[in-house]
């Protein structure tokens, strides 16, 4: 008997379907930072507006690449319904605790992908991962430093609009 | 291995790949589908439609179904976009079909490893 299955795609079912879900989380993403941009603008922080615009931007990215790669590996990538974005904050550092959270939530989800690709072997897919493994490394130290700024700097006085202006300046290089 | 001897005469070779006393799905190599043997008819699936059937029907929420006080006959109609068969099925039929498709996924898998380890591996 032939391996039709196989033929047919490089990742399993299990493994397409949580790589579906990784794309709806990141287009997710996306739209959380697109609110927060927005929200950012109408409280009068630019910086930081500016560099949620650049954070969904780039979420949208990552969202195209897990869903080339679904197809690219044979499988069927699922365009996701993304609803019940929140639209209203109650503080400016709210913001940031809710987006390192985001970033938390993704960094766990990939864990999650990559462990059940070791399970099944799949080292094609963990090899894909690890480019996003990296990238949430970055994404994690941003937005927790974005949140030390609130400690460093502090709200009072002229506190905030020195906070936005350093958000505009997070940046990560590393060398590792 | 069983030989089935098709309607318009042409002679298949087709494999079991799983059955019950309820019905049965078997595999074409020749012409890369499946046939879901089930409900009465003899239904031809692709990749991409055993796929949609699968999903369909495991997404069907029995427990749900069987502790309904609703009054409507507990008929689930499985439609499947882009293939050709519908299924209208009892919900003692939608747990047989169930059955034979996680059967018949175990044993999909395990022709895989079976390949894996005969033809491709190189250990
Ligand atoms: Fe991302
Ligand atoms: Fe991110």
């Amino acid at each position: 008997m032939k391996d039709l299955m196989r033929v047919r795609s490089l990742i399993s079912n299990e493994v397409e379907a949580l790589l579906n879900q990784q794309v709806k989380k990141e287009a997710l993403s996306s739209s959380i930072y697109l609110a927060m941009a927005s929200w950012c603008n109408r409280n009068g922080f630019d910086y930081s507006s500016e560099y949620f615009f650049k954070q969904a931007e780039e979420e949208r990215h990552h969202q195209l690449k897990f869903y080339k790669y679904i197809l690219d590996m044979g499988g069927n990538a699922i365009s996701p319904e993304v609803t019940g974005i929140k639209q209203e904050y109650n503080s400016f550092r709210e913001v940031f605790e809710d987006a390192l959270d985001q970033e938390i939530s993704v960094t766990q989800s990939i864990k999650k992908i990559y462990a059940l690709c070791l399970q099944e072997q799949d080292y094609v897919t963990n090899e894909f991962l690890n480019w996003f493994l990296k990238e949430q490394r970055e994404e994690e130290y941003k937005a927790r430093r974005a949140l030390e700024l609130f400690e460093v700097i502090g709200e009072e006085g002229t506190g905030q609009w020195e906070i936005d202006k350093h958000v505009g300046k997070i940046k990560y290089d590393s060398e590792a | 291995m069983i030989t089935t001897t098709l309607a318009d005469t042409k002679q298949t070779t087709w494999a079991e790949v799983f059955s019950t006393t309820q019905g049965a799905i078997f595999q074409s190599d020749e012409d890369r589908c499946w046939y879901v043997n089930f409900a009465g008819k003899l239904a031809k699936f692709d990749y991409r439609c055993l796929l949609k059937l699968k999903k369909a029907v495991y997404n069907v929420n029995i427990e749900e179904k069987l502790l309904s006080s609703a009054k409507d006959p507990d008929l689930e109609i499985i439609f499947i976009c882009a293939c050709d068969h519908t299924y209208i099925l009892s919900i003692l039929q939608i747990i047989a079909l169930k059955e034979i498709l996680e059967g018949t996924f175990v044993m999909l898998q395990l022709n895989s490893i079976i390949h894996d380890k005969l033809y491709r591996a190189a250990f």
